[in-house]
């Protein structure tokens, strides 16, 4: 008894029962992969086949157009539609946390509802709207907004306007629940107090509600930002595989092309993603000094 | 509790067992269009199961990334992989290049190929060994609306039947458009496929027999300088993706499309196309020696994976049924030929009673399926290597900026492909 209850206070026989499938699953699912992939990255794979490349991936990616377009586009899209989607996820936070009355759970399902929808019908939705001949074109058309079709589609600038409306519609609700949440969290005396100073609610906005929600800003940030780096469902479906002529191309698609449609070549496409992964990581970093730091200075 | 955990894993287990006991029996099939080859191997198991009670054939629709997914099971050694899989014919020299021993030697199983189209048999073969079993022609013709030619003043007898020139097909085209505003084409911008139906009429090659790429052809320049000419001219309805396609088809957005017998499948589904549509042989390009007037889109065969556990089974069911020549299989081939429009490529087959038939459904009750098997003999053969996926995409992006005016000219065009498919090959 005395020896079994010494052993137990070494190893919690319960604990680790408790954990052992997420060790079990993290071991077969994330760290299996990880450690192969560094075999992976040193070799030109072609199916079942393969040969020792070492760096040769690397250099293959820095001569790849069409890469380096991808990744391009991934920051196209992150640069313009982050902060649109966060401006706007913040907006409709307010407005349904202050403005709106009526209809509140309502409405905040139905801007919650497009991230949890599956996009696959979505798209279908999508590309009947967008068509030349579709409804968005015959209603600006009819409205005398445009005098001929825009190419939602298959016009290199409009695809890429239509994939960046098509990401914010689907994640602003998403972020805009955090908001809600962090707004929800503030204290109402603070803005009693500057309602009592005489100042605006615009004022009250950019001042007091946006300063105290940098946290939750933060986090959006971070995460839609290794969201648009992942980017990949909507090129492959709604622009139909990153067209037109790769123009809505992303690297992640690219990668997904390059392992299993195009070429099988697994190891290419490990070192693609080493890329994706680095500047990820760096991109998260940049964004944890520059906002976290102006938080720690308060 | 602990009784009632053990209870539960070995009903989980004792569960996980059954299926594997009586998968004996069992034979599982992915293909992905439930129209067409999904229903002819539905057919094919009705008339298996005739002699073989019981043995189940599930058909499974596998629509979305079939490839994908069966790379990634090749990948695994088998694993979560079907008995018997459809592949695209363009498509499998890839496969038994990169997954050499994936599958089932059929010739091995004492298949007659002999009794095959021979352009079917070519892409899977290597060597002495011979790897699927052939499925449906891509015999292709050019579908005019008739009811539009006639609004636009032109009489559809006198193009019925005839081996038209490309330069016909543009007057005839310019007419209608005219007339009622209608594009000719329905055409896919991000699409490879209508322009590899105009160069293999040519009889041109994508690629050199050392396996290199052949794009620098008279057969390839023409066909782009058609296809511009065609865009130019607005003789193009342009959409993105498949079913975008289909619909512009089927809601009168052109007056025709070109494109192979699997459509008489799609056009039929939407009865307010009966008596419209005439289906004349694939137009020629004049001045390309060795051009025909016929050529051919898709067509797909059946494969057998060598990691199927049934592999015995499989064989003997597509061997039984899709190879050899009895009266019920006679009879399927020909069901499925009226049933779904598919045309075996099972030459035994082809005497069947609605092979020859008059069908009411096109322009004056012209017999499609005759025409599109006296069209189909005459088809150049293309070879298309193990690398014609990233050709296929390079061409069509290339093509497309050409549309699009980024690029001017027919040899920046074939440069930017070329160079589009050395970056994705890593060359």
């Amino acid at each position: 008894m005395v020896q079994r209850g010494a052993y137990e206070r070494y190893v919690n026989r319960f604990g680790w029962f408790c954990v052992a499938p997420s060790v079990l699953f993290f071991s077969v699912f994330m760290a299996y992969p990880i450690l192969s992939s560094l075999y992976y990255v040193t070799r030109r794979w072609k199916g079942m086949s393969n040969t020792f490349i070492g760096l040769g991936n690397f250099v293959r990616m820095a001569r790849d157009n069409v890469f380096q377009a991808a990744l391009t586009h991934n920051f196209i899209f992150m640069i313009i539609q982050v902060p649109i989607m966060i401006f706007l996820a913040l907006l409709l936070a307010v407005l349904l946390n202050q403005g709106i009355r009526r209809f509140r759970g309502a409405l905040r399902l139905a801007i919650f509802l497009p991230s949890v929808t599956s996009l696959v019908v979505v798209s279908v939705l999508f590309r009947v709207l967008l068509q030349t001949n579709g409804f968005l074109n015959n209603v600006l058309l009819s409205g005398h907004l445009i005098s001929s079709p825009i190419g939602w589609l298959n016009d290199a600038f409009w695809a890429k306007v239509t994939i960046i409306m098509a990401i914010t519609w689907r994640w602003t609700g998403y972020n805009m629940v955090f908001f809600l949440v962090g707004l929800q969290s503030l204290d109402t005396q603070i803005f009693e107090a500057a309602e009592v100073d005489g100042a605006s609610k615009v004022r009250q906005f950019f001042t007091i509600t946006v300063p105290l929600l940098v946290p939750i800003i933060l986090f959006s940030a971070v995460t839609s930002t290794s969201g648009t780096m992942q980017l990949i469902d909507e090129p492959n479906i709604l622009t139909f595989q990153g067209g037109p002529a790769n123009e809505t191309m992303t690297a992640a698609l690219y990668i997904y092309r390059q392992a299993f449609y195009v070429n099988f070549d697994f190891g290419y496409a490990t070192a693609m993603s080493y890329v994706v992964v680095i500047i990820s990581g760096i991109l998260a970093f940049i964004q944890l000094r520059l906002l976290g730091g102006e938080r720690s200075a308060k | 509790m602990k009784k009632g955990l053990v209870t539960a894993l070995a009903l989980v287990l004792f569960l996980a067992l059954v299926p594997a006991v009586f998968a004996q029996q069992k034979i599982t099939v992915w293909c992905w269009d439930p129209n067409f080859n999904v229903y002819a191997m539905k057919q094919a198991a009705i008339v298996y199961n005739k002699t073989h009670a019981d043995v189940t054939i599930e058909v499974v629709d596998m629509a979305q990334d079939i490839e994908a997914k069966i790379s990634a099971g090749l990948q695994a050694g088998g694993a979560g992989l079907p008995d018997i899989a459809l592949f695209q014919d363009f498509r499998i020299e890839q496969f038994i290049h990169d997954y050499p021993d994936a599958f089932v030697d059929l010739k091995a199983a004492g298949i007659d190929y002999s009794k095959f189209a021979a352009y079917k048999v070519g892409p899977m073969t290597v060597g002495s060994k011979i790897y699927g079993i052939p499925f449906d022609t891509g015999s292709t013709g050019l579908w005019l609306r008739t009811d539009y030619l006639k609004t636009a003043g032109l009489n559809p007898d006198n193009y019925a039947g005839k081996n038209m020139k490309w330069s016909d097909v543009v007057k005839l085209g310019v007419a209608v458009k005219a007339k009622t505003g209608k594009p000719l084409l329905a055409y896919q911008s991000d699409n490879f496929d209508m322009l590899r139906i105009v160069v293999q009429s040519t009889g041109g090659q994508f690629f050199k027999p050392d396996g290199s790429l052949n794009l620098r052809s008279e057969a390839f320049e023409k066909s782009i300088g058609l296809f511009k000419e065609l865009n130019d001219k607005g003789l193009l309805y342009s959409v993105v993706g498949w079913s975008d396609w289909i619909n512009a088809i089927n809601s009168d957005q052109s007056a025709g499309f070109l494109n192979a017998i699997w459509m008489v499948g799609t056009v039929k589904s939407r009865p307010e196309n009966a008596g419209k549509y005439m289906i004349v042989p694939t137009p020629l390009i004049e001045g390309v020696k060795g051009a025909s007037n016929a050529s051919n889109n898709g067509g797909s065969s059946w494969y057998v994976f060598s990691s199927s556990p049934n592999k015995a089974l499989a064989v003997d069911f597509l061997k039984s049924v899709w190879a050899t020549a009895t009266p019920d299989t006679l009879a399927f081939y020909n069901t499925i030929l009226k049933g779904a429009g598919a045309m075996g490529t099972f030459l035994p087959s082809q005497s069947g009673s609605n092979y020859t038939a008059r069908d009411e459904f096109f322009y004056k009750s012209q017999p499609v399926f005759k025409d599109f098997a006296t069209w189909m003999a005459k088809v150049p053969v293309l070879k298309y290597t193990p690398n014609y996926q990233p050709m296929r995409d390079a061409v069509a992006h290339a093509v497309l900026k050409y549309f699009q005016g980024k690029l001017t000219s027919v040899d920046d065009t074939i440069a930017a492909a070329e160079a589009e498919y050395k970056q994705v090959m890593g060359q």
